[in-house]
C-alpha cells in the first residue's frame, strides 16, 4: 500500500483526494520508483477537469517525477535497484511510488538533483525537441514563442537565446513580460495590449520569423501562420485556448511548414530519449538555462496547487515534495 | 510583325487562334526574345478555359514558358544581352514567335542544352528541383511518394530522385503509364484506380512511410497523402489538379511530419533563389541525368491540337510548340 493523490471522477481541484493507493508489484519490463519529487503541469489540469479524456478511472495524475528504483519486474536490464531516475512518459507522478516501463526511465547524473529533474523532465524535454529538433535554432534565426513566461516558455526562450537566436515572446501581463525578458526574450509582446502579428512584422522588418511555437491554439494560430517567414516552421504542440477549426489549418500560407509535435514523438526509442535528456542536462549544467522552481507543495495539497495554477498565480516550475 | 496564338474568349481548343501580332521595342527592364520553342503545361488549359485556378484575361496569349534568342534589351537590363540564348518560366504570353519578357524572369542558358528539351522541361524541372532540394533532407534509400509519376513533372521527378539515391514510389492511372514511370526510375508503381495508395505505401515501406510526399493532385489525394509521411518528413502540396485541398482536422496532420504547400512561384520570385534553382536544373539536364520525354513537338500554329492531346490525358511526357 502506498499513498497517492487519486482522481475518481473528473472535475474541479477538490476532486483530487489524498488516500491509500494499491500499487501492484511491477510487471515484466517495469520498475517500481520510490518517488521523491513530482512536477505539476498544465496538462494535469486538463486531465483532472475532463477536458482531455482519461482511459481509466480512478487514476493518479502527474506525468513528471523523479526518485529511486526500488524493485524490478522481470526482464529489466536498463536500470538497477538504487538508481536515481526520472520520467515524463507515464501517469502516476502524484504518488509515493509508481510502476514505470523501465526503458522510459532516464538515469540521473550525480549533479542533477531529484528535485531539478522532476521540475524539468516534461517541460525541459519539450523545450529541447522544439529548439533543438523540430526547428534547430542558431545565430540569425528568429523565434516567436507564445506564453513565453510559462513553464516550457521560460526554458525554451533561455535555450533559444543561448543558441544565438533572436527571441520574441508573447505574454498576458506586465509581470510576465518582466519574467520573460529575464529569461531570454529579446522582445516581449503583451497580447492583451497589442496585436502580436503587427508587432512581429515590425520587429522583423516585414520578413516574419523562422519558427513559431504555439501551444495556445485557437486564439493565436492564424496569426502565427501569418507571422512566418519564407520556409518558416509553425509547431503546434497544444491548444490551451481551444482546438483549432479544420478550415483554419488550410490557411497556412505557401512555402511555410506546419508541424504537430509531441514529446513522445521525439522520444520513440530509448536512444532518442537519453540523447534528448542528456542534451537538456548539459545545457542546464552549463548555466545557460536555469530551471526556476517557484512553488513547492506537499502531495496532499494537490488541490490547492491545481487551483493556484489555474488561477494563474504560479510562475516557472511547480513541484510536489513527496 | 510576328506570329502568336491569341485567346479572345475562354473556351475549347478552337479559341486558340494563330494571328499576326506586333512586338514593340523593349521598355526599361524588358527583353525581346525571339523564341525557338515554347512549353505546353496543364496550367495553359486552365488559362484557356478560364478555370478558377487561372488568372489570364482575354485577349491574351497563353503559354507560360519558352526558350529563345535575345533580340533586343531595354534600359537597365544586365543579365542578358542580344544573341544570348535564354529561357523563362511562369510568364504568360509564351505561345509566340517573339515577345517581350521581363528580364527578371530570364535566365541565360549554358551551351550544350537543346532548346526543345529545355522548353519541355524548364518549369517542371525548377518545380522538381525545389521539391527535392529545398523542402527536407534525405538519407540514401529514403522513400518518397510522387503522384502522377508518369506525367511531365512526374517523369522528371523519378529520374532526378533516382539520381539522388532515393527510393521512388509513384502513383499512375494505367498499366501503360506504370511502364513509363518504371522506365524513368520509379521503383514501385501504384495503380491508384485499383488499390488504396496509402495502404500500399505502408506495405512497400514496411510501415516506415516516406521521408517526402509530393502531391500535385489535391482534393482527391491530400488526406491520404498525409498518411504516407513519416515523422520528421515532409508532405508537400504543389498542385491542385483534382480541386482545392479539403479542410484539415487536427487528427489529419501527421505527427512530427512537416506539412507545406510549395510551388515554382517561390523559386522565381527571388532572383538568388531562381539563379540557384536554374543552375542546379541546367546541370542535371546537361549531364543527361534528366531526359525530357518530348511526346509531341508541333508547329506553333497547331496549339489547339496540342491542347486536345494534353486534355485527352493519353499523353505521358511533354509537349512543345515550335514557332
Amino acid at each position: 500500500m502506498t499513498k497517492a493523490v487519486v482522481l475518481h471522477t473528473p472535475g474541479g481541484p477538490e476532486n483530487l483526494s489524498w488516500e491509500d493507493w494499491d500499487l501492484p508489484p511491477p510487471a515484466a519490463g517495469e520498475a517500481r520508483v520510490r518517488q521523491t519529487f513530482a512536477g505539476l503541469n498544465y496538462v494535469d489540469t486538463y486531465l483532472r477537469s475532463g477536458r482531455y479524456p482519461l482511459a481509466t478511472l480512478p487514476v493518479v495524475l502527474g506525468r513528471e517525477a523523479a526518485g529511486v528504483v526500488e524493485t524490478l519486474g522481470d526482464g529489466v536490464d536498463t536500470v538497477r535497484v538504487g538508481d536515481r531516475v526520472a520520467y515524463s512518459s507515464h501517469l502516476g507522478g502524484y504518488a509515493e511510488a509508481n510502476n514505470v516501463p523501465a526503458d522510459r526511465l532516464v538515469p540521473l547524473p550525480d549533479d542533477v538533483g531529484d528535485e531539478l529533474a522532476a521540475a524539468m523532465m516534461l517541460k525541459g524535454m519539450t523545450a529541447q525537441f522544439l529548439v533543438r529538433q523540430t526547428r534547430p535554432l542558431g545565430p540569425g534565426d528568429t523565434l516567436l514563442y507564445h506564453a513565453a513566461a510559462g513553464g516550457v516558455g521560460l526554458i525554451a526562450c533561455q535555450w533559444a537565446k543561448h543558441l544565438g537566436a533572436t527571441v520574441i515572446g508573447t505574454v498576458g501581463s506586465a509581470d510576465k513580460a518582466e519574467r520573460a525578458k529575464a529569461h531570454g526574450c529579446d522582445h516581449v509582446i503583451n497580447y492583451n495590449e497589442e496585436d502580436f502579428l503587427e508587432r512581429v512584422m515590425a520587429l522583423t522588418g516585414g520578413v516574419g520569423v523562422d519558427f513559431v511555437c504555439d501551444a495556445v491554439g485557437r486564439t493565436t494560430i492564424e496569426k502565427s501562420m501569418q507571422a512566418l517567414a519564407h520556409h518558416g516552421v509553425l509547431a503546434s504542440y497544444g491548444a490551451a485556448s481551444g482546438q483549432v477549426a479544420p478550415e483554419t489549418w488550410a490557411k497556412m500560407p505557401p512555402e511555410r511548414f506546419l508541424v504537430k509535435t509531441t514529446l513522445p514523438g521525439y522520444t520513440k526509442t530509448r536512444e532518442q530519449l537519453l540523447a534528448a535528456a542528456n542534451d537538456l542536462f548539459a545545457v542546464v549544467r552549463s548555466g545557460a538555462v536555469r530551471i526556476e522552481i517557484n512553488q513547492r507543495y506537499a502531495l496532499k495539497e494537490a488541490a490547492q496547487a491545481h487551483a493556484d495554477l489555474e488561477g494563474r498565480k504560479t510562475t516557472g516550475s511547480t513541484i510536489f515534495v513527496i | 510583325m510576328t506570329k502568336a496564338i491569341r485567346l479572345h474568349a475562354f473556351g475549347g481548343p478552337e479559341v486558340l487562334v494563330y494571328e499576326d501580332v506586333d512586338v514593340p521595342a523593349p521598355g526599361p527592364g524588358e527583353v525581346r526574345l525571339d523564341q525557338t520553342a515554347a512549353g505546353v503545361n496543364y496550367l495553359d488549359i486552365y488559362h484557356r478555359t478560364g478555370n478558377h485556378f487561372a488568372n489570364l484575361v482575354p485577349p491574351a496569349t497563353p503559354g507560360v514558358e519558352a526558350v529563345g534568342i535575345v533580340g533586343a534589351v531595354g534600359a537597365g537590363v544586365t543579365n542578358v544581352k542580344p544573341g544570348d540564348k535564354a529561357a523563362y518560366p511562369l510568364t504568360a504570353g509564351g505561345y509566340a514567335a517573339a515577345r517581350l519578357v521581363p528580364a527578371s524572369a530570364l535566365m541565360r542558358v549554358p551551351d550544350g542544352i537543346d532548346d526543345r528539351d529545355l522548353a519541355a522541361s524548364y518549369m517542371k524541372g525548377l518545380t522538381v528541383g525545389h521539391m527535392l532540394n529545398d523542402l527536407t533532407t534525405f538519407a540514401p534509400g529514403d522513400f518518397i511518394l510522387w503522384h502522377a509519376a508518369a506525367g511531365g513533372v512526374g517523369l522528371i521527378a523519378c529520374q532526378w530522385a533516382k539520381h539522388l539515391g532515393l527510393t521512388v514510389i509513384g502513383t499512375v492511372s494505367s498499366d501503360e503509364k506504370a511502364a513509363r514511370a518504371k522506365a524513368a526510375g520509379c521503383d514501385h508503381v501504384i495503380l491508384y484506380s485499383k488499390e488504396n495508395f496509402a495502404d500500399r505505401v505502408r506495405e512497400i515501406t514496411d510501415g516506415k512511410l516516406c521521408q517526402a510526399v509530393y502531391d500535385g493532385v489535391g482534393a482527391d489525394t491530400w488526406l491520404d497523402s498525409l498518411k504516407c509521411v513519416r515523422a520528421y518528413g515532409v508532405c508537400a502540396s504543389f498542385g491542385l489538379a483534382s480541386g482545392p485541398l479539403p479542410p484539415l482536422g487536427f487528427a489529419d496532420i501527421p505527427a512530427e511530419g512537416f506539412v507545406t504547400r510549395a510551388s515554382v512561384a517561390a523559386v522565381v520570385r527571388d532572383r538568388p533563389t531562381y539563379e540557384k534553382g536554374a543552375a542546379t536544373f541546367f546541370d542535371v539536364l546537361k549531364k543527361g541525368i534528366i531526359t525530357p520525354h518530348i511526346e509531341h513537338a508541333l508547329p506553333l500554329a497547331e496549339a489547339a491540337e496540342a491542347h486536345r492531346l494534353l486534355e485527352s490525358r493519353k499523353t505521358t511526357g511533354s509537349l512543345v510548340l515550335l514557332p
